[in-house]
């Protein structure tokens, strides 16, 4: 992610509203993203087990979240 | 709780659900209650639409897309480049794709949650056996939830404007 550090875009975040409204954005990206590497992940052969290595949650919370959306469980 | 829904009420809940679904969010908002809301003919949807508030412009005044690109920006990342590269690898569309239908029950909020309980509590407030829309309306305004208060803002309204429409409401 390109990551800009300039005084405007530092101004807006300091206000709050817009502030917490990027944090769910942001939130809402990693959703979607995740989405997507799961899948490819899934698609070359990994493990439900190195999918939640990978991402730092248990091997249950990827599979709960991830498994039902995909056939293969 | 919900035994002592009117079956306008009741409607207007099971409708969120349709709402929220239909913009690909994975729980029920209180924005959600608020666009169900506008579709009842009850209290609570004649008090929105006196105050300008309809389906049409409220859903045009949520941003059809959770990824706000200026909101983004505003913390330094580049929505317009994160799509680009996603897409390069998974193709077009990809990061609109990624969440995928959810299935089942959504869940509620916890602050849509709050909104059910502050519903309760407007018709105990008014001694009203029975909850309708009107209370379902000064449930969701309850809550202060930013989203809500931002898109009827956004339409020239206010939580004290719509409030006020519906206390000089006969009540049901």
């Amino acid at each position: 992610m390109p990551i800009t550090t300039d005084v405007t875009t530092a101004a807006a975040a300091d206000d709050p509203d817009t502030g917490l409204r990027a944090v769910r954005a942001l939130r809402d990206l990693a959703d979607r993203l995740e989405v997507l590497q799961v899948g490819s992940a899934r698609d070359r052969g990994w493990s439900w087990q190195q999918i939640a290595d990978a991402l730092g949650v248990s091997k249950q919370a990827v599979h709960k979240k991830h498994a039902t959306s995909r056939r293969d469980r | 709780m919900f035994e002592r829904f009117t079956d306008e009420a009741r409607l207007a809940v099971v409708r969120a659900q349709e709402e929220a679904r239909q913009l690909d969010a994975s729980r029920i908002e209180p924005v959600h209650l608020l666009l169900a809301l506008t579709r009842d003919t009850g209290r609570g949807g004649t008090a929105l639409a006196a105050s300008g508030v309809d389906h049409a412009t409220l859903r045009a005044a949520l941003t059809p897309d959770a990824l706000d690109a200026d909101v983004l920006a505003a913390v330094g990342v580049d929505l317009a480049q994160v799509r680009a590269t996603t897409e390069a690898v998974f193709g077009p569309g990809a990061l609109d794709r990624g969440r995928g239908p959810v299935r089942g029950h959504l869940p509620f909020t916890d602050g849509s949650k709050r909104a059910l309980e502050e519903t309760l509590r407007a018709a105990l407030q008014r001694k009203e056996r029975r909850l309708d829309t009107g209370h379902v309306l000064l449930g969701v305004l309850a809550v202060a939830d930013p989203t809500v208060r931002r898109v009827l803002a956004r339409l020239g309204t206010d939580d004290d404007r719509l409030g006020a429409g519906l206390d000089s409401g006969p009540a049901a």
